[in-house]
């Protein structure tokens, strides 16, 4: 043991609790830093080149590092473009209203209404599955649905309900919203149940002893904790359809442009610098969203 | 022997120990009663290493530890969970810091069987090795965790509350046992409780810690009966304390402390000559089996109360509400000079 | 009571959004049995599995082109296992540090989190920017996987929290206590201990990677990944091809999940061995 007082500290300006918060923040930090120096190289560097690209030049089939702001003038003048930022900000919000209006209830029952455990897991779990299916599967899997000839118009027509094919159900802005709908409500589902299943049921049952009724104690108790529920689904189903572009790629018939499309287009006819513009713009929307949302929820808290 | 001197911790404002001066000697059983909050579980852990200190010095005969990682401090730690390693079985768990310490090792796996089962004999578990922690019973864990840390033979061994997690009735025989494995093992232990009569029954030596320091470190019937201040006499929940005020001028200034058995009461103005008396109003009295506790109410509002043993009663019928004057030997009182 | 209505109400509805979220894969399932002659759609001309042969490459000549499936599974699997290890790697790490306090935790915090936030197509193309300017040449196993790990470490990380927050330190201080050093220690215990959590993050990790298309799309080079390779059939004319495909892959999934499920199993089982000797 004594050859280890080699090891101890002997600069007496320091005390050993101040070295070994030192070593522990040492070690804290080397732990980190592989982790944060991903990110910076690989997610923060790009973004920032996304920034810088967007002032370039664009040619024909190419970029040059000279700065200007043309893509931007264009980019603003553009009605195309301006209505894609109007397109997104409007699928967005229905899309986000609706996994709310639908998922709510769903998570109301699972996670308030069924006090089996087992049976509350196994509902959490079905809706869970079909995230094991490729999302593109479960985006194009609407088309066999919606389609002229699809299941709804067949069973429809069958009934006797209608005797046209609906052609508005697929290849329509309607298709894309009830797609998005369908994939990403089980994130609102999730946090939802999460925050509604650590609500004591004894609470509800005394207010119920004083005589509460299921609104009143739905507005005075399970709304508000289910809440911060609402808002870290609220950021997840947000953040996922601003950057969509697959299910209007597939579901619209190019009716819908997002400006994820107005991205995967431009990138597709190498206009590098337009594809920034839009990219500096989505991040933009993004940032505020989510800023506003963070300011209402602590997610640090919540996780 | 373990040393410390003039240590101090703090968490930011809160200062948890203020320059602590304490010795362990060899050998020896020594219990640490301190009140939840009191900074005890912090002074182990400084001398254990999973924390250092701000000031002083923590040294093992003469040899500084604090400043070095835990794992080369050779010191034994038994926690209040025990803290068991659940991924393995008993005899794994014994066996873990013989196999894998930094210092030595043993590999010989002979050796390792031998030691592990000679250990878990020592604190009646033979038989128990193949055992998963999760089927054993709180008592045999408490030992498994003694095991643990016995085989390694530590210097120090340092027991945070070790009998906080079992019920009263295996409290009481673990109380006997720990301290005859200690007496065969020939190794310190450093007790920490929150019990007065744990730390009374079970140390060679108790020392209190109160206010982040330590108020008295003595031999436990010395401590019972001469503490050296009002900290240690609070900590022993046997002493009436109040201000020496209260029994006129006989008694001068400061802070006097009488034990709850050595209090006699009689009516007013009924007191004998040469006993010093205060006022006092009978509040209500406790039936506790063999002894009995009447609690009084000092005109200060100080709280008093007096033990009668049902041997030996000593106290007249009381009527609850009624004053009384409760009286003492005058060399039956500690009187200390200061702030209470 | 109101719930006498209410409840029944909200199990009916909860139903009917089950069939909401599985009824197009029902029927996708049911079409991807089209007969050879027949559309993505209704009516099913005849049941027959050549949709399924098609994919496999048993069918003779077809006015269909084969889904470039072999290559791109295999290429996804590889991809999805390089991004598993290294962001599980970095999530238990990361996490680790997290278990002490340090300044600057809170935008260290979410410098992870960004990246399960930022669109793909965000990253995707500023990585293409990036490889542009730096004459990187793009692929798979290169710009591909570091974005991959960009997308699935914030996930690993944060499940490995949740199970640290959980995780009794004394366990790792007794064993310091016992003359172990702190790399024995996190090898024969830590470790052992979080190893569901790890497990439980290496699955998510892999799904995600697995499955992961806007990122890829960009940085991905001449080689596809399978979601890509799907990606691909968007543009033009659907076949019951790919819902074959999608019922076979749905099933691929499945058989993961149960192997995780049986490795899970095997930790609790030993766990329940021993506590069944308590009766004897």
């Amino acid at each position: 043991m004594t050859a280890l007082s080699t090891d101890t500290p002997t600069k007496p300006t320091h005390s050993p609790a101040e070295l070994r918060e030192k070593q522990d923040r040492r070690r804290a930090m080397g732990l980190l830093t592989p982790g944060l120096l991903w990110m910076s190289l690989f997610m923060v560097l790009p973004m920032c080149m996304v920034v810088y690209v967007s002032f370039w030049t664009q040619t024909t089939f190419a970029v040059e590092s000279t700065l200007t702001t043309a893509s931007w003038e264009r980019f603003l003048s553009s009605s195309t473009y301006l209505s894609a930022i109007g397109t997104t900000l409007r699928v967005w919000a229905i899309v986000l209203v609706a996994t709310v209006v639908v998922g709510y209830p769903v998570a109301l029952f699972i996670g308030l209404f069924v006090r089996n455990k087992t049976f509350q897991t196994a509902l959490l779990v079905a809706c869970v599955i079909p995230f094991w299916t490729s999302f593109l599967i479960r985006v194009i899997a609407w088309r066999p649905m919606l389609g002229t000839e699809g299941a709804i118009n067949v069973i429809l027509m069958k009934l006797g309900i209608i005797s046209e094919p609906l052609t508005f159900l697929l290849f329509s802005e309607f298709s894309v919203l009830v797609g998005m709908t369908q994939i990403y409500c089980v994130f609102m589902v999730g946090p939802i149940t999460f925050m509604l299943g650590r609500i004591d049921p004894s609470v509800i049952e005394a207010a119920r002893d004083l005589g509460a009724s299921f609104g009143t104690i739905f507005r005075r108790i399970i709304l508000p904790l289910s809440l911060p529920g609402v808002m870290v689904g609220s950021i997840f189903v947000s953040v996922m359809v601003l950057g969509e572009f697959a299910t209007a790629a597939s579901l619209s018939g190019r009716k819908v442009n997002l400006l994820g499309n107005i991205i995967v287009s431009q990138v597709g006819s190498l206009k590098w610098a337009f594809a920034a513009v839009a990219g500096v713009v989505l991040t933009i929307i993004i940032t505020a969203v989510i800023a506003l949302a963070l300011r209402i929820v602590d997610l640090r808290k919540e996780m | 022997m373990l040393t410390l001197s003039r240590v101090s911790r703090r968490y930011g404002e809160t200062t948890a120990l203020d320059g602590v001066d304490f010795v362990v000697p060899e050998n020896t059983y020594m219990s640490l009663l301190g009140a939840s909050g009191s900074g005890k579980t912090t002074l182990l852990r400084l001398i254990a290493g999973f924390e250092e200190p701000d000031q002083g010095e923590i040294s093992i005969d003469g040899e500084r530890i604090d400043g070095q990682p835990p794992h080369l401090r050779d010191i034994g730690f038994v926690f209040q969970n025990f803290a068991l390693f659940p991924h393995l079985t008993v005899a794994q768990n014994v066996s873990y810091g013989l196999r894998y310490r930094a210092n030595a090792p043993v590999s010989n796996e002979n050796e390792i069987k031998d030691r592990t089962e000679s250990v878990l004999s020592l604190v009646g578990l033979s038989g128990f090795g193949h055992r998963a922690i999760s089927a054993i019973s709180g008592g045999q864990r408490q030992r498994v965790a003694l095991a643990r840390t016995m085989i390694c033979e530590p210097r120090v061994i340092l027991l945070d509350e070790p009998l906080g997690a079992l019920d009263a009735n295996l409290r009481a025989r673990m109380c006997d046992e720990l301290k005859a494995i200690r007496e065969r093992l020939k190794v310190s232990f450093l007790h920490v409780t929150g019990s007065e009569t744990e730390a009374l029954t079970m140390g060679d030596k108790v020392a209190v810690l109160s206010g982040g320091k330590i108020v008295q470190s003595d031999a436990p019937d010395t401590l019972f009966s001469h503490p050296n201040n009002v900290d240690a006499a609070r900590h022993l929940n046997a002493w009436n304390i109040f201000e020496a005020g209260l029994c006129g001028p006989a008694m001068g200034q400061g802070t006097v402390a009488v034990r709850f058995d050595q209090i006699d009461v009689s009516a007013e103005g009924e007191v004998p000559d040469g006993r010093p008396w205060l006022r006092a109003k009978y509040l209500t009295g406790e039936f506790n089996g063999p002894t009995a506790l009447s609690f009084f109410r000092a005109e200060d509002g100080t709280l008093l109360q007096v033990i009668d043993h049902l041997s030996q009663p000593r106290l007249p019928d009381m009527v609850e509400g009624q004053h009384y004057d409760l009286h003492f030997a005058p060399d039956a009182a500690r009187q200390f000079h200061g702030a209470a | 009571m109101q719930s006498r209505i209410l409840r029944p109400t909200l199990a009916i509805y909860t139903a009917a959004f089950l069939l909401f979220l599985y009824g197009p894969m029902i029927v996708l399932a049911i079409l991807s049995f089209q007969s050879s002659d027949g559309g993505p759609q209704f009516p099913i001309r005849d049941w027959s599995i050549y949709w399924y042969q098609h994919l496999l490459g048993l069918t003779e000549t077809s006015r269909v082109s084969q889904l470039p499936v072999g290559d791109s599974l295999l290429r996804s699997i590889l991809l999805a296992f390089m991004t598993t290890v290294v962001s599980t790697i970095l999530g238990v790490m990361s996490a680790e540090a997290f278990r002490t306090k340090f300044k600057g935790s809170g935008p260290a915090f979410y410098l992870i989190i960004l990246g399960m936030m930022v669109p793909g197509v965000l990253v995707g193309l500023g990585m293409a920017l990036l490889s542009n300017t730096l004459g990187i040449g793009r692929a798979w196993w290169g710009t591909s996987f570091v974005l991959h790990v960009v997308y699935t470490y914030p996930f690993a990380f944060l499940v490995m929290l949740a199970i640290f927050n959980r995780f009794d330190r004394s366990v790792e201080e007794a064993s310091l206590s016992l003359g172990v050093s702190p790399a024995q220690t996190f090898r024969r215990v830590t470790f052992p201990i979080i190893f569901p959590g790890v497990l439980s993050a290496m699955l998510f990790s892999f799904t995600l990677s697995y499955d992961e298309f806007s990122r890829t799309l960009f940085t991905i080079g001449s080689q596809l990944t399978l979601p890509l390779a799907i990606y691909g059939t968007f543009s033009v004319e659907i076949y019951p091809n790919i819902f074959a495909f999608g019922v076979l892959t749905t099933l691929f999934s499945f058989t993961l999940l149960v192997i995780y499920g049986l490795l899970m199993k095997r930790f609790t089982a030993k766990a329940a061995r021993f506590k069944g000797q308590e009766e004897n």
